[in-house]
């Protein structure tokens, strides 16, 4: 991989990756850590990219997911990274920012959930590139964002009712 | 308005800003002066391309090295020099 593919590959694809590690990590310094360790990673090994198994987003998304988790590992900031099931607790929303409320529910989610949620709804990939990104079969990633979305419903549920508020302080 | 869509709308309330300069400098290094390409700069140029330059400088540098000498500039003698002794000055005008 040559300087002029590396700068082409980051300039295309640093800020959905920024943006994925910030929303995994809830912490824009990590998320800076994550990306800068995902080029480094890519241009170690640039031939662990095969063009035929997806687009290089899909293949970076995945190299950083695995960063936050591992990450997330190590730092202990969740019960069971496995639980793909895992319900999440609710949330005080009283007198906050939505903008906050919302980043705060996401935080909650099991990053298994987290992951593909972020993915879908705010990267808008379509389930093959989640698929590829957490390299995981479609049943288990639509089982993954559906349990995502539910309980996000549960916990976001009094904005969804009463929507405006509380608004933007 | 279904649930699903509902729960799209308020969750892209939360939105981010874009990847930091900083984080420019450390995966690309730090960015260099302009001026600094014309010391270590290099460009990319396609084989016949360069076989056309090279060529081409070759048959210059063989042209200027087989090109005869100039003549010698002839040498003027002055010996016989003679003044113009009677001069008539005739000024022409535009209406003539």
């Amino acid at each position: 991989m040559t300087d002029a593919d590396l700068q082409a590959a980051y300039a295309a694809h640093k800020d959905v990756l920024f943006r994925f590690a910030w929303r995994m990590t809830g912490s824009p310094a990590a998320a800076e850590d994550l990306v800068h360790d995902s080029f480094i990673a890519l241009l170690r090994n640039p031939a662990a990219f095969d063009r035929d198994r997806g687009a290089l987003r899909s293949f970076l998304l995945g190299i950083t997911r695995n960063l936050a988790l591992k990450r997330a590992r190590r730092e202990r900031t969740f019960r069971d990274l496995d639980d793909d099931t895992a319900i999440s607790p609710s949330l005080d929303i009283a007198n906050r920012e939505r903008a906050a409320i919302v980043a705060e529910a996401i935080a909650l989610l099991p990053p298994l959930q987290r992951d593909v949620l972020i993915l879908a709804e705010y990267e808008e990939l379509t389930l093959d590139e989640i698929c590829r990104a957490v390299d995981a079969e479609l049943p288990a990633v639509k089982s993954r964002l559906h349990r995502a979305r539910e309980n996000l419903k549960r916990i976001l549920r009094p904005l969804l009712e009463t929507k405006g508020l509380p608004h933007g302080r | 308005m279904d649930d699903d869509k509902k729960l799209s709308e308020l969750l892209k309330e939360w939105q981010l800003p874009s990847a930091p300069a900083s984080l420019d400098v450390r995966v690309l290094g730090p960015r260099k002066p302009w001026w600094n390409l014309l010391f270590t700069g290099s460009i990319r140029i396609p084989v016949p391309v360069a076989l056309a330059l090279a060529a081409t400088v070759i048959v210059m540098a063989v042209a200027l090295l087989h090109r005869p000498p100039a003549p010698p500039a002839a040498s003027v003698n002055l010996a016989d020099f003679q003044p113009v002794k009677d001069m008539h000055v005739r000024v022409i005008r535009r209406s003539e």
